[in-house]
């Protein structure tokens, strides 16, 4: 895998000739080697219809292509990194959590309204992940950004996982979540215990949550 | 999980990380610091603004930055002295003998065996001698040996290696599309078409992002013919 934590917010990855990642712009610390930063004008992989959809779904965050021979550090806004292999699944992950992914991954946009129907619209609202989400598929490592550390809770069949929408990074798997609302008369009168909104996680797979509820 | 500990004069470390982001001075004598730096001590210690009177000796043998004068004060005494800025990682390093340039900004403090100038690149700081120095960063500190190219903002300082030069990389400013890029703006720019170059032996000094921690207004160079100006 090209990528080596190298502390908790800087992530060492490595470039070989002929292979492609993204990154977020801006986000390279340092490196060794030939290696060329381009921005990528379609925001990603696929061509000139794919960026039409990410931006039509507000998921185009300024990537760049880095392409050569060397090594780079990676690390945006003293975040803190978390690295996933996928090796054939998905991962669903807003855009701008991605610092740097590998070109071997299938980039591509979720409607939440696929999951759930309106629900899933509100629940993207309440997430803050809007009516789109981003995802990764294939072969391949992503490095993702998290205010705070990242916990990784498993998802099993008959073992729901909780999680505060605003705490949510992203998950991976066979997952369908849905919202749950816990709102009662003491809600309505202001006096709520502010966890109203839940997202909660079933089937299998893994959910990645940070040790935050302040968004990116 | 741990708990909150309590520290007395005896039990605060000397000269030891109290946290990541605290460091405890065992002073006995005197040490440099950068204004405000200090947030707690214990014993008899007097502060006292770089400028002239009594520490004009001490002062022309380690201070060789006269535009930085009014942004340290020198700590006197006995006692036990904990140094933080904005809960920013915080270390000690130890020179032997030797010489590195920091980011003005970054550094908090030295021992007078140390002696400071300004670096030749503006906004920097030189240290040379043997001593101990204290120094802050927005994330931990990754040591790493040139060759190498680093972001100007994630950069903290080198040692012993020859100052850095500008890399200036615009090759996908290149070609047809390249040119419409350059002049028509579309499709952006990576942001990191400009780096610092290190060759030679040495170590560079990064802190894990590339959000410089505000500047403290360290002063202008002097406006002289050869010497390099702050354009900022």
């Amino acid at each position: 895998m090209p990528f080596t934590m190298v502390n908790t917010r800087i992530v060492e990855a490595a470039i070989t000739p002929g292979q492609t990642m993204f990154s977020q712009r801006g986000a390279m610390l340092a490196y060794r080697g030939e290696v060329a930063f381009t921005p990528s004008i379609t925001g990603g992989q696929g061509g000139v219809m794919s960026m039409i959809g990410r931006r039509v779904a507000n998921e185009a965050t300024p990537l760049m292509t880095v392409e050569g021979n060397g090594t780079v550090l990676f690390g945006h806004g003293g975040h803190y990194v978390r690295v996933v292999d996928l090796s054939g699944d998905t991962l669903y992950v807003e855009a701008d959590r991605l610092l740097a992914f590998d070109g071997t991954l299938r980039q591509g946009t979720m409607f939440m309204g696929s999951q759930g129907g309106v629900m899933g619209m509100v629940r993207g609202q309440v997430s803050g992940q809007g009516l789109f989400t981003t995802t990764l598929e294939g072969h391949g490592s992503v490095a993702v950004m998290a205010h705070g550390g990242v916990i990784e809770l498993p998802i099993t069949p008959g073992r729901d996982v909780h999680v505060d929408p605003q705490a949510y990074v992203a998950h991976r798997g066979k997952v369908r979540n849905k919202l749950t609302t816990a709102i009662g008369w003491r809600e309505l009168v202001g006096r709520g215990s502010g966890e109203g909104f839940q997202l909660a996680l079933s089937g299998t797979g893994t959910v990645y949550v940070q040790a935050s509820e302040e968004k990116l | 999980m741990t708990s909150p500990v309590v520290f007395d004069a005896h039990s605060l470390p000397a000269s030891d990380n109290v946290n990541a982001y605290a460091f405890s001075v065992a002073l006995d004598g005197q040490w440099f610091l950068q204004r405000g730096k200090m947030i707690a001590y214990y014993g008899d210690i007097d502060f006292h603004g770089v400028g002239l009177g009594r520490l004009d000796r001490l002062i022309a043998r380690s201070f060789h930055s006269p535009l930085h004068a009014a942004d340290w004060v020198v700590a006197e005494g006995r006692g036990k002295m904990v140094l933080a800025d904005r809960a920013f990682d915080v270390n000690s390093y130890d020179l032997d003998d030797g010489n590195l340039t920091i980011r003005s900004g970054n550094l908090l403090a030295f021992q007078p065996s140390l002696s400071l100038k300004q670096s030749i690149v503006p906004g920097f700081l030189t240290l040379i001698g043997t001593g101990t120095f204290v120094a802050a960063s927005n994330g931990p500190v990754v040591f790493m040996e040139p060759p190498l190219r680093v972001d100007p903002q994630a950069l903290v300082g080198w040692a012993d290696c020859p100052s850095p030069c500008h890399h200036y990389d615009h090759q996908y400013l290149r070609g047809f599309l390249g040119g419409v890029r350059a002049h028509t703006g579309f499709g952006g720019t990576s942001g990191e078409e400009h780096q610092f170059e290190f060759v030679g032996a040495g170590t560079v000094l990064l802190q894990s992002t590339e959000q410089l921690m505000d500047e403290i207004a360290t002063g202008a160079s002097p406006d002289q013919a050869g010497v390099p100006v702050r354009d900022r």
